[in-house]
């Protein structure tokens, strides 16, 4: 019970951090747009809902199911932040965070949690490239760093209402996870709103994600 | 006669005032199909705006105004930023 006292505090503290969770897509829509995303790979099931409600800020819900390791379900609202972006004639970078703070619980053991991401990325209209590393909190359960990266290329240039199609190579660093390293080939179709991706990982689990605006 | 040269004057200017404006403008920062969908969304908000045509290749939005109406460049401009994005070049054809 004392932990939902601590609970205010730790929504606090994630706030001021301004940190976050995973994403391989952007983490904002447009404004007054809708993302929905689903994640499932061998760190776990991820779904999170945003609203994006002004060109720097998106608030929404976060929910992910944490495997390969310690195993338990951790779920929350999530500030998402466009701290800075490079508009350049052939390429965009990205500076975002994803910060949340709720509750993580194992069986009957229910923790507070707060999770912050920070997201890197550059893309042209071939080359994608993206970092993102993590910290998570989730009191008596689980503290833990982690980090993803993503490098690729389109091997051929569609218009946006085309099938867009991009092939990647995903690399995982997560210390807390029974497979420390793991690397993923990844095949990403782009049509209009709607966003997918699967691979295969190097410790044989399936990876699909997928994100749809609206 | 001048009365009905004065009538095809008049009824020119309004025509004439009425035509929709076709603007296209380059976009810095637009390479993804999730970017493009936000700036066509946002263009489609305006109420001058008829038409909203992307060329993602091209980095460019291509925009039909409703007869009678137009878009300032610094209201593109506005619009482009809202959306997270930066204004290019301006082209304008009546």
């Amino acid at each position: 019970m004392k932990t939902f006292y601590q609970l205010p505090f730790y929504l606090l503290l994630a706030s001021i951090s301004n940190l976050a969770p995973p994403a391989q897509g952007k983490p904002l829509s447009y404004v007054g747009g809708t993302m929905a995303m689903q994640e499932n790979d061998e760190t776990g099931h991820t779904l999170a809902i945003d609203y994006t409600f002004d060109p720097h800020f998106a608030f929404g819900l976060y929910s992910k199911y944490e495997i390969g390791g310690n195993e338990f379900w951790m779920a929350g609202p999530q500030l998402n932040t466009l701290l800075k972006r490079w508009n350049l004639p052939e390429g965009q970078g990205n500076i975002f965070s994803m910060t949340g703070a709720g509750m993580a619980r194992q069986g009957s053991n229910n923790q507070p949690a707060a999770w912050m991401t920070l997201l890197a990325d550059y893309e042209t209209r071939r080359l994608f490239f993206s970092y993102e590393p993590r910290l998570m909190y989730a009191g008596k359960i689980e503290k833990s760093f982690w980090q993803r990266a993503y490098a690729g290329f389109a091997p051929y240039v569609a218009n946006y209402d085309q099938l867009n199609t991009w092939v990647l190579l995903r690399v995982d660093h997560h210390p807390a996870k029974a497979d420390h390293f793991v690397v993923t080939p990844v095949v990403r179709f782009f049509y209009k709103t709607i966003w997918l991706e699967a691979g295969y990982s190097s410790n044989n689990h399936v990876m699909v994600n997928w994100t749809v605006q609206f | 006669m001048p009365k009905i040269l004065l009538a095809i004057v008049i009824l020119a200017g309004l025509s004439g005032s009425a035509w929709a404006e076709t603007i296209t403008t380059t976009v810095n920062g637009m390479v993804c199909a999730f970017c493009a969908t936000g700036i066509e969304k946002t263009f489609r908000k305006q109420p001058e705006v008829a038409t909203v045509k992307v060329d993602l290749p091209k980095k460019r939005v291509v925009i039909t105004t409703k007869p009678g109406q137009t878009l300032s460049d610094a209201k593109i401009k506005e619009v482009v930023t809202y959306s997270g994005y930066t204004m290019g070049k301006i082209n304008r054809e009546k």
